[in-house]
């Protein structure tokens, strides 16, 4: 798995974009609508290698921040301007994210490259930090983290459990743990559909854009592979998760599933 | 051996949830036992053994029996299974969790509004995590609809109160106008607090979504207030008293919105008249009631009269 990545990383981005058709775009921008977290979150991106989801959780909150400040300047329009100034000065210390971070995490050194070069290039410089680690064996202490995400990496675990495991052990209580993976499809000409798109596009893809057509052959058989919607949830309620739940994306292409460390 | 005892507990566990899963479709989720957010956790040996025994009747009171508590799966975490019998087993539902945050989420709503961030300062307070709002909807709507539940219970309360003392012969018994003023009065007071931000409240209430919740609580809460005026009728007059009254209340609710008087007295005055208004309605309606039966009596006795001279005639 990780030679796979390393070959992939460089051209991951564009090879999403082209084998979802830039649909992977809408699916994160949902999940990190449907945490909708407030400035002050503290996010933990697993496999999150080239930062896709956490530049749009640093977006959220960024204007999610922006609105804070602005309903509060509008009760200082009682004011006199002497006591604006000196809310100034206090907010200077306020960043504009709330206090907000995310720690990327993953376990490929090269997409973590190629994150903080995207990063760089983006404008992203506050609220980041950029860590190796292993799901199954995550480098960081007990409650720790507000919200847990894992977007198209679960499936590449080779012990699911201990990674859900570890998710519970790091997430404070009252944490929330958000996975993004591709699932089943239930309905049968969709299905039918996406089977002949995965086995015989994506692999041609793969080799004409990234050259390298038994990356792209594992990653369509891994997504046959990995158990289906209700399955998972199991094994997040086993992890010991509560209030969980999952919303299929595109009739079950991809599917969010959610639970809570109660 | 502790396989097999596992993936016993493991299949039980899931035709529970299985059982679970249908109950969830009702308006209430099933208590269900979890561990308090600062709690401490407790995973002993025994409990995986036996899972219905004794730790589901030690807890509170569940609807379905074979309630079992969260428990840690076993696993590779010694820090978990190692800590058995000191830690206390302090259980509580999923529901009973969500009320907690609620409640103290609703002293942060003058300052964010009913939204979704007075719920995660609120679960702030309560030592978890900001995401726990997530648990919620992010309109901020079970948490007016919460507050407003709380609000017809405090109401409840005090007219329960009322009535006890009035059955103790230490207070009088209040005229029927005097006491719907004061009920409603009770009630809106409780807006008080929140007032700036009950405009947006009303129109989340208003979202198709909220409508049965909201509507049953309405009614519930009239339903209240006449049971503790005296009203046991269940005739025809039932349907126009609760509505008179919930006429009342929603439009004095609406005056609320934009007064601006000192101590809301332009509301009471309004209110005021309202109930006024309809104790002359009610009034004039058993008037016409009675001239109604005047007249039907009139004309019957004019058929009556007419018939008998038609017969007399015929006689003769």
């Amino acid at each position: 798995v990780y030679q796979v990545f390393e070959n992939v990383a460089k051209k991951y981005d564009v090879m999403n974009d082209s084998m979802t058709l830039g649909i992977h775009r809408v699916w994160k921008d949902i999940l990190v609508h449907k945490m909708n977290p407030c400035p002050g979150t503290l996010l933990l991106d697993v496999a999150g290698g080239t930062g896709d989801i956490a530049f749009r959780f640093i977006n959220y909150v960024h204007s999610v921040r922006q609105r804070q400040l602005q309903r509060k300047l509008r009760q200082h329009q009682n004011l006199s301007w002497q006591e604006i100034f000196e809310s100034y000065q206090n907010d200077k210390f306020n960043n504009s994210l709330g206090d907000s971070q995310v720690v990327v995490c993953d376990i490929n050194r090269e997409m973590l490259k190629v994150g903080k070069q995207k990063a760089q290039h983006l404008g992203y410089s506050e609220g980041l930090s950029w860590v190796l680690g292993n799901a199954e064996e995550l480098p960081f202490d007990d409650d720790k983290f507000d919200v847990y995400t894992i977007a198209f990496g679960i499936r590449n675990v080779t012990r699911i459990d201990l990674a859900l495991q570890e998710a519970y052990r790091v997430l404070k209580p009252g944490g929330r743990f958000l996975c993004l993976e591709f699932s089943h499809v239930s309905n049968p000409l969709l299905s039918r559909l996406y089977d002949l798109y995965s086995f015989q596009v994506i692999p041609v893809l793969g080799e004409v854009i990234a050259g390298d057509w038994r990356s792209y052959q594992y990653l369509v058989e891994s997504i046959r592979q990995f158990p289906p919607q209700e399955e998972l949830k199991a094994m997040i309620e086993d992890a010991g998760f509560f209030r969980v739940d999952y919303e299929n994306l595109n009739f079950g292409i991809v599917a969010i599933h959610s639970g809570f460390k109660l | 051996k502790m396989a097999a005892a596992g993936g016993l507990r493991r299949a039980g566990w899931r035709l529970w949830r299985a059982r679970r899963a249908v109950v969830r479709c009702q308006q209430y989720p099933p208590l269900r036992a979890l561990q308090g957010s600062a709690a401490l956790r407790a995973a002993s040996d025994e409990h995986k053994k036996e899972p219905w025994a004794s730790s589901s009747q030690q807890h509170f009171e569940s609807p379905s029996p074979g309630h079992q508590p969260e428990e840690k799966p076993q696993g590779p975490h010694p820090s978990y299974t190692g800590q058995g019998g000191q830690q206390s087993e302090d259980y509580e539902s999923e529901e009973q969790l969500q009320h907690r945050i609620l409640t103290a989420a609703l002293e942060f709503v003058p300052e964010h509004g009913w939204t979704a961030e007075a719920i995660a300062e609120g679960a702030k307070t309560l030592g978890l995590s900001v995401a726990a709002a997530g648990l919620f909807h992010s309109d901020g709507s079970e948490l007016i609809l919460h507050f407003v539940s709380d609000c017809n219970t405090k109401l409840s309360e005090l007219l329960k109160k009322e009535q006890k003392l009035v059955q103790l012969g230490e207070a009088e018994k209040k005229p029927i106008d005097e006491f719907l003023r004061d009920a409603v009065e009770a009630r809106l007071r409780m807006l008080i607090p929140y007032i700036e931000k009950w405009p947006q409240a009303l129109s989340v209430l208003l979202l198709p979504r909220n409508i049965p919740s909201s509507l049953s609580l309405l009614t519930s809460m009239i339903d209240d207030i006449w049971h503790y005026a005296g009203d046991q009728s269940t005739d025809f007059n039932w349907y126009t008293r609760r509505a008179v009254l919930t006429a009342i209340y929603n439009t004095t609710e609406l005056v609320m919105m934009q007064d601006s008087s000192p101590g809301f007295e332009d509301t009471w005055r309004f209110l005021e008249n309202r109930v006024a208004d309809a104790m002359a309605m009610s009034n004039t309606a058993t008037q016409v009631q009675s001239t109604g039966e005047a007249v039907v009596q009139g004309l019957m006795g004019a058929a009556v009269t007419v018939s008998n001279a038609g017969t007399c005639r015929a006689v003769r």
